[in-house]
């Protein structure tokens, strides 16, 4: 199962790369992030606040490429033909799956050292990082979070043929809930609640504690929790619903 | 010895809901009732035009559909109860473009199968040598799928279906859309996996291919068995019936009415070859209807006209019209 799960991984990130349109997109959002998070905040004056955007526009492009890379996916494998081939394997459809979405997430975790190296490049945004340990720990572990909560999200591209559509109608409400794109704050104090039970929520407060000092350890905690939650949730999902595709024939577009 | 497939009173109903507000059903009947069976190491065909039932009944039996009713086999296990353990014994290959990675190479592909299929990691690489030998694709493996021709593709798909040394192979239509010479080569591949001892079910719309491949044929038409023995068995339905072969040029449908009117004539349909359109009669043998077809015809430009023997495929035209 686990030569399966990485031979997925693999092959995932190779058909990811070897598309040229999928791999400007990880280039160009980075930069277009760092610069939106710099004009934004004008934060010359406020270094620690300018590296917090940067970070929080960096976990917002790894849930968005989690997202719409494993919806994306999910799409391509239907109209490739291979979505009933991974139904159609020995193996549990989760292990099928999970590379894919959590493929989008290490490609996500790319784009984070991304936007911190165009950030300091080109904003003089500041690199310096509080815990190298806990930082080094705490990007896989958002892409992992990040790309299980894709996965459970990815359950339900099963059944529905317009699954890239789904996945872009699911990006800015979960960058909202996580107060990645508005500040918590500023919103109903119901969202709150809602951002826990959201992997970007803690892989972003684990990432910026590690790099600006805080309970880093804590956020990750929360992060594998998640993550364990998010795939026993996935396993069951992908259960009903593969059977639910089964019944009602939406595994083929023909 | 137990059958390898088994399938009894197998229906299938999709339905369809279109319209935002006043929602329409729309409900198709793809399998009313089907029953057959298949012996371990036949090779069996599933023989029938578009739309009769032949691929949602291989996705029933490759665990990818749930039956409405009746029960399914294979190799003693339930398809819709117990999946995991039908899927790991069985291949499933499919016909035309799709079931790849195109822009990843061959070998890329088959590895990935490979472990989705749990092919041990000792047996991984010779598996894959062996079967790309088999397919004749030995030394193309580094290139990536796009830049394969579809007979290339097919048998790379074959390879793929053999990953894990099924017991039963499904191949759902393997030639559509090949060129003569790449239909051909896939033949021989699936006679030799046949020789070897592999049960297989094949569908396929080819008569030719069902009577050089297949040990027993089913027809299926309107998701109903409409006949069912070997390829032999099926002639004889038409056995005592002559055929007439009219070339004509434009005649009309009034004109094959009168042709269906005439004295002896059993059946009649129509073939379009390029220009021509070719009327196929048939008759008890011994009735003499050929002068009388061809008054009928009085006035239409005609060809050739031949007088011959039955085909397998004149046995399936009059088993599918009569349907």
């Amino acid at each position: 199962m686990t030569r399966a799960f990485f031979s997925g991984m693999r092959i995932h990130v190779k058909q990811f790369t070897v598309n040229a349109f999928d791999l400007s997109a990880v280039v160009l959002w980075p930069i277009l992030y760092a610069s939106i998070a710099y004009y934004l905040l004008d934060g010359k004056n406020d270094p620690e606040l300018l590296l917090s955007a940067s970070l929080g526009a960096a976990v917002m492009t790894m849930w968005a490429l989690v997202v719409l890379g494993s919806s994306g996916a999910l799409e391509n494998q239907r109209w490739l033909g291979t979505l009933e081939l991974l139904v159609a394997a020995p193996m549990p459809f989760a292990v099928a799956l999970a590379p894919i979405t959590i493929a989008s997430g290490v490609v996500g975790a790319y784009s984070l050292v991304a936007t911190l190296a165009w950030g300091a490049l080109l904003f003089d945004v500041p690199l310096s990082i509080e815990s190298p340990l806990a930082f080094a720990v705490a990007v896989p572990m958002s892409a992992l979070a990040i790309g299980m909560l894709g996965l459970m999200t990815a359950a339900t591209f099963v059944i529905y043929r317009a699954a890239f559509h789904l996945g872009v109608a699911m990006q800015y409400p979960v960058w909202i809930a996580t107060g990645l794109l508005v500040p918590l704050s500023v919103l109903p104090a119901w969202v709150g609640p809602i951002s826990w039970f959201l992997a970007p929520t803690w892989g972003f407060r684990a990432i910026r504690d590690a790099a600006l000092g805080g309970p880093a350890w804590t956020d990750m905690g929360m992060c594998a929790l998640l993550t364990v939650v998010y795939f026993a949730v996935a396993a069951v999902c992908l259960r009903v619903f593969e059977n639910f595709a089964r019944a009602r024939a939406t595994l083929r577009l023909t | 010895m137990a059958p390898a497939i088994a399938v009894k009173d197998l229906t299938r109903t999709y339905r369809s809901r279109s319209g935002a507000f006043r929602r329409k059903t729309t409900v198709v009947e793809a399998l009313r009732g089907i029953s057959l069976s298949v012996e371990p190491g036949e090779l069996f065909g599933l023989l029938g035009p578009n739309g009769a039932g032949k691929t949602t009944t291989i996705k029933i039996l490759t665990t990818l559909l749930l039956p409405t009713s009746g029960s399914a086999r294979v190799l003693g296990l339930d398809p819709a109860r117990q999946a995991r353990d039908v899927r790991g014994r069985i291949g499933y290959v499919f016909g035309g473009d799709r079931g790849l990675y195109d822009r990843l190479t061959a070998l890329d592909n088959l590895r990935y199968f490979a472990d989705l299929y749990r092919v041990p990691v000792a047996k991984k690489r010779a598996r894959i040598a062996e079967l790309l030998e088999l397919v004749g694709l030995t030394g193309r493996e580094g290139e990536r799928v796009e830049t394969y021709s579809r007979g290339m593709r097919q048998r790379l798909h074959i390879a793929r279906g053999l990953l894990h040394d099924p017991e039963v192979l499904f191949l759902d239509e393997p030639t559509i859309g090949l060129d003569p010479i790449g239909a051909r080569e896939l033949r021989d591949t699936i006679a030799g996996l046949h020789a070897g001892g592999k049960t297989i079910l094949l569908t396929t719309h080819y008569m030719y291919e069902a009577d050089a491949l297949c040990d027993r044929i089913a027809v299926i038409a309107a998701g109903t068995i409409v006949a069912s023995g070997t390829p032999s068995d099926l002639k004889g339905t038409v056995a005592n019936q002559t055929i007439v072969e009219i070339e004509t040029f434009g005649a009309g449908d009034d004109v094959i009415e009168r042709l269906r009117a005439v004295r002896g004539v059993s059946a009649v349909a129509v073939e379009t070859r390029e220009q021509a359109q070719v009327v196929l009669v048939q008759s008890p043998v011994g009735a003499e209807i050929v002068q009388a077809l061809l008054r009928e015809l009085d006035g239409s430009t005609l060809g050739k006209v031949v007088t011959r023997e039955p085909t397998l495929e004149d046995a399936y035209v009059e088993l599918v019209r009569s349907a």
